[in-house]
């Protein structure tokens, strides 16, 4: 026997999440049958409104209802610090941080040429046009993850942005807070006594 | 160090088997194709993570299996370590002391082996690649670091590379780019030569004390590391990477042309002189086999250096291939101190009277028989 027509589309529409396989994708469905309307009902429409409700901001790249974003509209933020991260869920982890208060730009990727993404597709031209309209940011930092395409993309930046006479800063590599010495591997710990700083 | 016991599960045409082995030289005897060298790739690839036969892991895993299992313990000076290494059609798991480790090269290393193959033989003699491959093998496993860098280097290679084609057939156009991975390769490419240079001194003293004694002073062995750049600029690592930023600069349109990076430790050589002659052009067979068997003789002595402990020694089917004189000093040169594991099908080739108290493994179709 095959399933009814609406619990195979929906088992086909969880599969195409990521991680989830058709095991999943089974059990997911059922418990969706057994669920309150009401709740399934709230489940769908948060689906559409991902879609309709959000855009990306003009400014920074991030999502947002309105654009610009909350952060761009903020003006009690610092207007002299641009930090630069790979992808939207990155300033949510910096926004929990709560240490930075300056602004953002999403780059939607890195440099990758064996993935195709060269400087035109990922937003550095928007970066540098801001940086040229924007006179009042003085600093860009750039929190690109440690791999070689994330070095290769801060590297790229700082070639663009420098002669601008604009800092640009990369963050620190090293020891993570509040662990062992005795676990570190050998590459962090050796990028944690090149960085070493003075007290 | 030695390999003290090894257990296998569904490895190659090895349903499941358990051995305990010697500190010092155990003989793997059986016909042809009844998984002698299987039983080495197994240690190979418990010590490295890799075959040195097959670059598919799948072709590890018994025909009827999903999975493969390679267990092991190390015995080091003072301590144990159980290694595992789990191979399946996904990707591999390698635990030392049962931890998972994240990364393989924290893996590698735990166990140091040196396998001497007949086509080692050819290591003089044989393509560029094939020496690189060696220099990289050997000493990846005495140096995470070098390790690190050479695969950072190889992703990085493949980026500028692909970056190439690209600009050559104007799909990119910025040039900034370029030098950014020019740059990053440049560096990471300094500190792999630098370090290739450095063990390879201290490599090249031991090999020329062997290479002398077997040829009974006669022969004197050095080695030529092979590079485009001036021997004043492989003075430091800064230098080094100067020198190479300097060559993409200068050849850009030459690498532009070819679409491909012309420079760099995957391009370089290393040769061998016997008395400042060539071996490879000049040397009669006799003193290309000596040579390598020479340069792998003086690894032991390297690793010992390095790590501390002797590396586990793995013959394959060499003997046979070495005449009497080199059998003789391959074999009281590992005596005592090495534990060695050797494949062959005849005890009689085996120059027996040298070696003492072997213990020895019969096997017949993927099984052991006591």
């Amino acid at each position: 026997m095959q399933y009814p027509e609406p619990i195979a589309k929906l088992i086909d529409s969880y599969m195409k999440l990521p991680g989830i396989g058709s095991k999943t994708a089974t059990r997911l469905a059922f418990y969706t049958l057994d669920m309150d309307e009401e709740d399934v009902n709230g489940f769908a429409k948060s689906l559409m409104s991902t879609k309709k409700d959000l855009t990306t901001c003009s400014i920074c790249g991030n999502i947002t209802e309105q654009d610009p974003c909350e952060i761009c509209r903020d003006k009690t933020r610092d207007q002299s610090q641009v930090l630069v991260v790979e992808q939207v869920k990155d300033i949510m982890v910096m926004e929990r941080m709560r240490d930075f208060h300056g602004l953002y730009h999403v780059l939607n990727g890195v440099l990758s040429p064996i993935e195709g993404k060269g400087p035109e597709d990922i937003n550095i031209a928007s970066l540098l046009k801001r940086l040229q309209v924007n006179k009042e940011i003085h600093e860009v930092i750039v929190a690109t993850n440690a791999t070689p395409e994330g070095e290769a993309t801060a590297m790229y930046i700082a070639r663009l942005v420098k002669p601008a006479g604009i800092k640009v800063t990369r963050l620190a590599h090293g020891l993570s807070v509040g662990s062992d010495i005795e676990y570190a591997d050998e590459m962090t710990l050796s990028k944690a006594v090149q960085g070493r700083t003075e007290i | 160090m030695y390999l003290r016991d090894m257990s296998l599960r569904h490895f190659r045409n090895y349903e499941s088997v358990d051995m305990t082995f010697k500190n010092g030289i155990n003989i793997l005897l059986g016909k042809n194709a009844q998984g002698k060298t299987s039983l080495l790739e197994a240690i190979y690839v418990l010590a490295l993570a890799r075959s040195h036969r097959t670059s598919s892991d799948r072709d590890l895993i018994n025909w009827d299996a999903t999975a493969a299992q390679v267990l092991g313990c190390v015995q080091k000076q003072s301590t144990s370590v159980p290694l595992e290494l789990d191979l399946g059609k996904t990707g591999k798991r390698a635990k030392v002391n049962h931890l998972e480790q994240a990364k393989l090269s924290q893996y590698i290393g735990q166990l140091n082996v040196i396998l001497f193959a007949p086509e080692d033989l050819s290591l003089v003699k044989g393509s560029p690649q094939v020496r690189r491959r060696f220099i990289d093998m050997e000493f990846g496993q005495m140096n995470s670091r070098y390790l690190y860098n050479l695969s950072q280097y190889r992703t990085i290679l493949k980026q500028r590379n692909r970056y190439l084609k690209e600009l050559r057939n104007h799909k990119q156009s910025d040039l900034v780019l370029l030098d950014v991975l020019s740059d990053q390769l440049a560096a990471f490419g300094a500190e792999i030569i630098f370090e290739r240079l450095k063990l390879l001194k201290e490599l090249e003293h031991w090999a020329a004390a062997v290479h002398k004694e077997i040829s009974q002073g006669k022969e004197r062995l050095t080695f030529k590391y092979v590079n485009p750049l001036e021997p004043e600029q492989l003075a430091s690592t800064d230098s080094i990477y100067e020198g190479l930023k300097a060559l993409f600069e200068q050849k850009r349109e030459k690498e532009l042309f070819q679409r491909t990076t012309l420079f760099g430790p995957h391009r370089d050589d290393l040769q061998f002189f016997v008395n400042d002659k060539n071996v490879s052009t000049f040397g009669s067979q006799g003193q290309q086999r000596t040579a390598a068997l020479s340069v792998k003789l003086a690894e032991i002595n390297l690793m010992k250096e390095e790590t501390g402990e002797y590396p586990v020694l793995l013959l394959d089917d060499v003997l046979s291939e070495l005449d009497d004189s080199r059998q003789t000093h391959l074999l009281t040169a590992i005596q005592d101190k090495v534990q060695t594991f050797l494949t062959t099908t005849s005890l009689s080739g085996v120059a027996r009277q040298l070696i003492h108290d072997p213990k020895v493994f019969h096997i017949e179709n993927g099984k052991l028989l006591e």
